[in-house]
This record gives structure tokens, sequence and C-alpha cells, in this order.
């Protein structure tokens, strides 16, 4: 079905992804690059919670994190903008490791949970810290130029979708994917599951900062609710999969659907678009919760029997 | 070192009210496996009921206790028989996603028919206090620890000594062999869900005397009994009175010898760290 | 004779056509649901009543021309990035011609940003902190007093109470307005020589007040001065009253002037101190509302719900649009801006000036709840009435 049409299409669609602030209106540009971190972020949840299984309810840590590295480096240090993106991805994979190690010996419930309490904890702790501005927050320097946080925003994109790829293709993917079908037995397989765990959770945070980074610059604002927003992990987590979980374009066309429909009623009919995203929620999980790479896969041979196949499978 | 007991005895009154809002939420996790993260609009919802039934009909809010967990637990086992019965043996973390969505979708709908406008049930006694061993007791909260108590009781001796409990437990322990066993499955887990939302009720009921309703009050009351629960325990029942107790005191104490601030940072802090070193809380079994 | 009517027919057409063509659009992002909903409405309503009242009264003249005002508001959720990204919308895609501001401080912060970078000028007059005005910023304007002056009337008048409370415990929550507040407070307090017992900060959102208000009773201060939102001051109040916490007076920097105050309390709201920057006085005369009275009567008549300075504040912003378009007689942003710097005039929200970094500068006047009533205490002339000093305990109240 794929065939040999599939490269060149895909370079298209990254050219034409490219060649967007110059030919498409300011408002779109935004647009694109909320949607595009939004991307970036349900990307690399795919890596901890797709591949690996360990559906990680506290991702926004990370994202917080790089992008309070980035603001505190760049507001109370004066350093550049790359610098400070550095810092924050570097603690944010350091915070990853350290706080991974114990957190990944949790399973299932316990797992979301404790990620989710991390996530507020660190909420508690920034808004005490008078370097980060405490609950006020930091505003940093304005940068006119949305042209360049939008191909920033997608030049991540492309990095983490390419690790993804490699992940799909190496051995450390498929010792996540042993890991989150049979951990038991894929230890008792000789796979390292914790040095594997680890190395995905710390990838997943990776990405993360850097979108956080590059978000708390573009908006030139960071407080710790919208850096630590909860909602955001849902997001990331409902967007990986309705486009499908444990694939590779899965997250990404999820997280463009989903959020330009979102756009289009936050904007339009405004008060409308959270009542949508919970719907979408509800019935996305009841109906399809293998995504829309499991759908697109099986519903030409199926057809709305796919549904109730899905139904049949998880009911009661 | 009478302002140590004083914040002592408010640390324990407000781990009374904190038991009563988890003690739902504990309940269905630790015996249905379904983690509900729209518990706190439950809550949410039963204290709007009992604020309506305050203003419009003048019923006393202790009084309504009965309707409000009525009309919750109604709420409840309608959406479980129909809308979460579809995951049940779907993989874990589509509980949490799905009641995410009915959180958020429950939250809009409460916006649009009560509108934002905060809403306080103020009955004459609402500010009434006692004098204990020369620490000010709040009389309501107060009520809302013996109700708490009295709840949690309940509910572990109906799980321990009815054929409904055991038919629940047997569900949560195999749920092939309950069938076998003539259990209706779907009736017990909607039975259970409703009884977890009928509690949420009673807490919704009480906060609306002690703090304000508004629709977005959901979200942090569900953190909170989230931490109860884990730090309590999923075991026991009982457990959830002590992970309230032990979260009231803390957040109290923290705020007296760190600073008010840092009450988020000692509550999410302790649950990590019971996450990684006792996970099954502090009254569950270490086996 | 036909050619005559043709033409006049023409004419007439274009020129109705042109009529209808003008239109000045302000564009805002506003908190029309989330939880600061409960305050974001008074801009929404204020807004749309100001533009259609000037729209009544003959629109807006430039040069020579007629422009009727049209309003754009987007729902941001209460949500500071939602806000943002929809602020830039407006500028971008919508293409308004001047912007109008969000409920708090900590939303004008953020959203000053998008108006400075498209260098439009923003009048705003729900964010406070001084913060907003501190970064050399050219296209933003309040119209809410500054942040940290806010106690000062307070602080004033207790210095000439009966007796006078000797010392203060500080409460302020933490986010950018209130911590401005504070800070203003705490030299206020110093200069008057009170001793301050405590001066605590806690988490904004918060719902429990019980050890912090056990603290406090416990050092036993004359007067509590509180900075915070108008549900924590809910809260603080009612679980006072249940700790049997009786100060001599407190005073609360929201919530004490509006309607829900009193609704939801009821006889509890007695004693309280509050401050407002504005009162519907018939003194505050207004070019197209004719005072500020008639103003709160015909708006509680239309929305149902009394307004209070919030709702004046944002019928000031569109007011300072209107006079700076006037006097500047284009509707080129630098230009109006310039204007605006400018502007002097009198409306229902008082004199409408802003200082050198662009907020307004009015004094806030001294209020306290007694019988459902708001009764103005003290303002910039002294003592206005008789203020219910001290305030009885609990349970001595009649």
């Amino acid at each position: 079905m794929i065939g040999r049409y599939y490269w060149p299409t895909l370079a298209a669609v990254l050219v034409v992804f490219a060649a967007l602030p110059w030919i498409a209106p300011p408002v779109l540009i935004q647009f694109g690059t909320t949607t595009l971190l939004l991307a970036t972020l349900a990307q690399s949840w795919n890596i901890i919670g797709g591949y690996a299984g360990y559906a990680s309810f506290g991702n926004s840590v990370f994202y917080g994190i790089g992008g309070y590295g980035t603001a505190v480096a760049m507001v109370q240090f004066n350093l550049p903008f790359g610098i400070g993106l550095l810092i924050g991805s570097l603690l944010a994979v350091v915070f990853a490791l350290l706080l991974g190690l114990p957190v990944l010996r949790l399973r299932g419930h316990y797992f979301a949970i404790a990620t989710l309490a991390l996530a507020e904890a660190m909420t508690g702790v920034v808004s005490n810290l008078d370097i980060a501005g405490r609950n006020i927050g930091l505003v940093l320097p304005l940068r006119k130029d949305d042209a360049f946080f939008y191909e920033l925003s997608l030049g991540l994109v492309v990095l983490v979708t390419l690790a993804v790829f490699w992940i799909s293709r190496s051995r450390f993917g498929f010792g996540l994917i042993a890991i989150r079908e049979d951990e038991d037995a894929a230890g008792v397989m000789g796979v390292n599951t914790t040095l594997y765990k680890s190395t995905a959770f710390a990838l997943a945070g990776l990405f993360s900062a850097m979108a956080g980074g590059i978000h708390a610059y573009w908006i030139t604002f960071i407080d710790p609710a919208s850096a630590f927003d909860i909602t955001l992990n849902v997001m990331m987590i409902i967007m990986a999969i309705f486009g499908g979980a444990g694939t590779i374009l899965g997250p990404l066309v999820g997280a463009v659907l989903l959020a330009s429909i979102s756009e289009v009623l936050a904007t339009e009919v405004s008060a409308m678009a959270s009542l949508f995203f919970g719907l979408v929620i509800v019935v996305a999980v009841i109906f399809m919760p293998r995504g829309l790479a499991d759908l697109t896969r099986r519903f030409p041979g199926l057809g709305w029997r796919y549904f109730r196949e899905n139904l049949r499978l998880h009911r009661l | 070192m009478s302002l140590l007991l004083q914040i002592i005895v408010n640390g324990i009154l407000l781990g009374g009210l904190y038991a009563l809002m988890a003690l739902g939420l504990a309940l269905v996790w630790g015996v249905l496996n379904i983690v509900n993260l729209a518990h706190g609009a439950f809550i949410m919802l039963g204290a709007y009921v009992s604020y309506y039934l305050f203003t419009l009909l003048h019923v006393d809010p202790f009084a309504a206790l009965p309707l409000c967990m009525l009309s919750l637990f109604a709420l409840g086992y309608l959406l479980q028989r129909n809308v979460l019965n579809l995951l049940v043996r779907a993989p874990m973390f589509n509980t949490l996603l799905i009641t995410f969505g009915i959180d958020v979708v429950l939250t809009y709908l409460a916006q649009i028919v009560f509108s934002a406008d905060f809403r306080v049930v103020n009955p004459s006694y609402a500010g009434s206090n006692f004098t204990l061993l020369g620490a000010t007791v709040p009389l309501v909260r107060a009520l809302a620890f013996a109700i708490a108590l009295g709840l949690t009781v309940t509910v572990w001796l109906v799980l321990a000594h009815t054929r409904l409990g055991r038919a629940v437990r047997a569900c949560a322990q195999n749920l092939l062999a309950a069938r076998l066993y003539g259990v209706e499955p779907r009736t017990v887990y909607a039975l259970t869900f409703g009884l977890g939302a009928a509690l949420a009720g009673a807490a919704g009921n009480l906060y609306g005397v002690v703090s304000q309703i508004n629709p977005y009050i959901g979200d942090a009351l569900t953190a909170k009994s989230f931490a109860i629960s884990i730090i309590g325990g999923l075991d026991n029942p009982l457990g959830v009175v002590v992970g309230g107790l032990f979260l009231g005191t803390l957040e109290s104490l923290t705020s007296l010898y760190v600073g008010s601030t840092y009450s988020d940072v000692a509550s999410f802090g302790v649950l990590v760290l019971v996450l990684i070193l006792r996970p099954k809380g502090l009254l569950g079994r270490t086996t | 004779m036909k050619r005559l009517l043709f033409f006049a027919i023409a004419a007439f057409a274009l020129l109705d056509h042109a009529l209808a063509q003008q239109t000045i659009t302000l564009g805002a992002s506003v908190q029309e649901t989330g939880r600061l909903a409960n305050t974001g409405r008074y801009y929404r309503d204020g807004y749309e009543f100001a533009v259609q009242t000037i729209n009544e009264r003959g629109g807006v003249k430039v040069g020579n021309e007629h422009y009727r005002l049209d309003l754009k508001i987007l729902d941001n959720q209460s949500d500071v990035n939602l806000s943002v990204r929809q602020y830039t919308q407006l500028l971008t895609q919508d293409k308004v011609n001047f912007l109008l501001g969000p409920f708090a401080s900590d939303f004008a912060l953020a959203d000053s940003s998008a108006a400075e970078k498209y260098e439009v000028p923003m009048i705003q007059g729900g964010g406070a902190s001084d913060q907003i005005f501190s970064r050399g910023y050219k296209y933003i304007f309040g119209t809410l007093p500054v942040a940290s002056k806010y106690f000062d009337s307070t602080v004033q008048a207790m210095s000439k109470f009966d007796p006078v409370p000797k010392s203060v415990a500080l409460l302020y929550a933490d986010d950018a307005f209130d911590v401005a507040v504070a800070k203003g407070a705490r030299e206020q307090l110093q200069a008057g020589g009170f001793r301050v017992t405590q001066d605590e900060r806690y988490s904004s959102n918060s719902s429990d007040f019980s050890s912090l208000i056990s603290q406090i009773k416990a050092a036993a201060p004359d007067a509590v001065l509180v900075a915070g939102h108008e549900t924590e001051v809910l809260n603080f109040i009612r679980q006072a009253k249940s700790l049997d916490f009786n100060p001599k007076l407190y005073s609360f920097t929201v919530g004490v002037p509006t309607a829900d105050f009193r609704l939801a309390l009821g006889r509890d709201a007695n004693f309280a101190y509050g401050m407002t920057s504005w009162l519907p006085s018939p003194a505050l005369k207004d070019d197209y509302f004719t005072n500020a009275q008639v103003f709160a009567e015909s708006y509680q008549k239309r929305f149902g719900y009394e307004p209070d300075y919030h709702a004046a504040s944002a019928v000031a912003d569109v007011e300072a649009f209107v006079k700076a378009i006037e006097a500047a007689g284009t509707l080129d942003p630098k230009k109006v801006r310039d204007a605006i710097a400018q502007v002097d005039f009198e409306s229902l929200y008082g004199r409408i000036q802003f200082g050198a970094v662009g907020q307004i500068n009015l004094p806030q006047t001294v209020v306290q709840v007694y019988n459902d009533a708001v009764v103005p205490i003290y303002g910039q002339k002294g003592f206005l009435n008789k203020p219910r000093y001290p305030m009885p305990a609990w349970d001595k109240r009649p």
C-alpha cells in the first residue's frame, strides 16, 4: 500500500511544511508552531509510552524543566537562547535518569500516578524558587521572528521522528517492545530492562524539554502553572494514541488532526473547545484505542466491524 | 505550645475531610482497578446538588446528605454501566484517559449550567465552634470527620460481610470464576462505581459548607484524593482515613514550620516517596 | 431626469456603502469561561456596553469621517497561553485596529508582549501589577491603579482610627498582583510605625487557611491585611469565623465591594473592610453614560448584576481609545499610541490620565460592608463616614 511513493511523498510534505512561513498568513505560522511543538511532545511520549509501554502521565515535568532551564539561563544569567536550551535539556535528562530509576520500578497505574505526582511536586518546588520567579514566573526577552520559531519547531519534530524511526529498527527498539509486551519474559531473555527503560525515559525527557524551551522563548513568558500544565500531559497522550501509539507517524498525524480541530473551535466557537476535546477522548478510547494507524490498516478489510471488534475485545 | 496543638487539631480535621473525599476513589480503584480521574468532578456535582437543595428548598446540608449520595449514585451507575463497562478489559491507562475525558465534559457542562459564579452553602451553624483542650474546633469539620469515619467503617463492613461485598471482591479477584458462580459482573461493577460516586457526593455535600463551590474545584481535589489513597494504601478502606489524617497533619505542620506555599511540595513529595519506597501504602501488605 | 435619479441613487448607495464600511475594530481575549470567568464577565459586558453606547451616541469621529466601533472578543478559557495566541490572532488574522486587555495581572503581563511585538496599543483595565509597566514597553496602558499603592489609603485611615491598631498581620497570594500589593503595603506599614506580626505568602487558589489563621490568632495582631483573590477572601472569612478569630479589623484587596460577596456571606460579611477605585457616584460625569450612577443602574438592568470597578475600568478603556483616536485624527497605531499617552478627560470611572509608564493614578477609597451595603469610609479628602471599629467578636455580633 505504501510502495515506492512513500519517501518522495514524505519529502514533499516536509518541503511544504518548511516553506510555510513564506507562503502562509501569520496566524497559520502561529498555529503551525503550536502544533509542531505538540507533535514533538506526542512523539516523545511515544518513545516511553508507545514503544516501552510505560504510560507516563507526567512528561510535562520535562517540558517545564526545559522551559525553566532556558528561561532562567536567559533571564537571570543573560545567556543566549542556544545555551539556555542546552541547559534546560541537560537538566531534564539528569532529572529523568535520577528520578526515573526509582519510578520506573513501578508498573501500570502506579507508574502513571508517580509521574503525575512528580509533575505536581515540581510545580510546587518551582513556585518556591526565587531564581525562577516563584509563582509569578519569568518574562523572557522578546524576539519578533515567528519564522525562526516555526522552523526550529519543525526541525525538532523531524529530529524526534528520526529518533523514533531509528528506534523502530534497532535492537533498542525491539527491546522496548519486548518490555511492553511482557517485561518479565524480556528480562529472562537477556534484555537489560532497567537500562532500556531509563534510556527511553531520558530520550522522551530530552525532546520534551527542547519543546518546552522553544515554547518559553516564543511566548516570552513562563510560570509554574503553564509550564507544568497537567492538561498538556493528557493532550500529548491522546494525540499519540489517536494517531497510533507505537507507530512512527501516528503521533504526528494525531497531533496535527486534533490540534487543528481544537484550534478552529477555540477561535470560532471558543467555549466549545474543551467539550470537544473531552468527547473526542471518550469516543477515541472506546472505539479506536489503537489509533488511526491501526484504523487505516484494518478498516478497508473489516469495515464498520472494526469498531465492533474493539468493543467486543474490551468490554465487560 | 497551644499553637502546635491547634495546628495538629486543624490537621486532623482537615484529614477527616480529605479522607471523606478520597474514600470513593480508593474504593473504586482498590476493588475495581479503575482509576477515576473524574472523581473531583463528582465531588463538585455533589456540592452543587447540596447547594441547590439548600438555596431553593432550604434543606439542611446534613439532611441533604442521603439525597446527594443517591443522585451521584445514579450518575455513577449509569456512567459505569453504559460507558466505562466498555473498557474494563482494555489496557489500564485507557480508563485513565476516558475518565479524564468525562472530567472535562462534566466540568464544561457544569460551567454552562451553573455558571462560573462561586457558591457557598451557609447554614446558620456554618461558623460554629467549640473548645477542646484549649483548641478551637470548628463544628462542621468535626462532623465531617465523624461522617468520614462512619462511612469508611460502613464500606468496610459491606465489603467484608454482605453478599454484595463478597460479589464485588470476587469480581476483583477473578472475573471468570465469579461469573461461573453466578455473579453478574456488569451490575456489580456498576453498583460499586455508583457507590464510589455516592461517596464523592457525600464529600461534595460537606465541602460546600466548609469551602466554596465552583465548576473548577474538581481537579485539585482529584489530585489530593490520589495522594491520600496511595499513601494510605488501597487494600483496606481504613487506609483512606490513615492517609487523610497523615496528609492533613503534614500540610498543617508544613504550613507552620516551613511556609504555607510548600504544602503541595510536601504532599506530592511524600506521595512520590511512598510510591518508591512502599507502593502499597502505609496500611498495605508488604508482600 | 432619469440620469439625475440614477446618479442620486448611485451616490446614495456609495455613501451608504462607505458609511457602512467605516468601522474601528477593538479586539480582546477575555476570560469568559474557566476559573477567572467570574470576574472576566465584567470585562466582556463592560466592553460591549461601552461600544454599544458610544455607537448610539454617534460613534467615533476621525478627521471628518464617522466611524462605528466594533468589538471582537475571544474566550481564553482562563488560560494564559491561549490568551497570548488569541491576541496574536486578533492582530494578524482578524486585523483588529486596537486591543483591549484581559483581566488579571499575569494575563496582562504576557499579553502585552503581543501588543509590543506588533506595535499596536493595548489599553487594559484588568492588571495592576507594577511589573507590567516596568519593562519599558510603549504600547501598553492600564486603567487599574498601581498595585503597590492599593493599601495606601487603608493604612492611612488605620493610623487615624481610635484606638490606633498597633500590630498588623500581612497575608498575600503568590501571584504578580498580590506580591506587588504586599510590597507596597509592607513599606507603608513600616513608614506608619506599625508592628508587623506576620508577613506570609500563601499559594494562590488555596482553599484552606486554618493553619495560617491559627498562627495569626496566636500572635493576636490588631489588624489583618489580606491581598488575594475573591474565592480566597471568602474562605478566609468563613474559616476565621469557624476558628473564632477576632481581630479588630480586617481588610481585603478584592471581593468586598461586590454583590456576590455579600450574597455569599450574608451577615458574616459585615464589618469587613475593602477598597475600590470606583463608586457609582453621580459626581463622576461621563460623556456617554451621563454619570456613574446612571451607568450602574443601566448596567444592572441590562446584564442582571451590579457592576463594580472592573466593569467601570473596562468602559474607561474603550472611552480612552475613542478620545485618543479623535485627538490623533487617524487610525495609525503609532500616532494613536502617542495620543493615548496624552489623554486627560473625566469619565464615569474618574479622571483618565496615564502616567509616564502608562499606568493610571487613582486613589483607592476604603469601604466597609454593613447590612448589605458598601459604605465608603475614607477617601482622598479624609473620612467620609464613621467606620464601625473595632469589629465585635463573632459571638457578640448583632
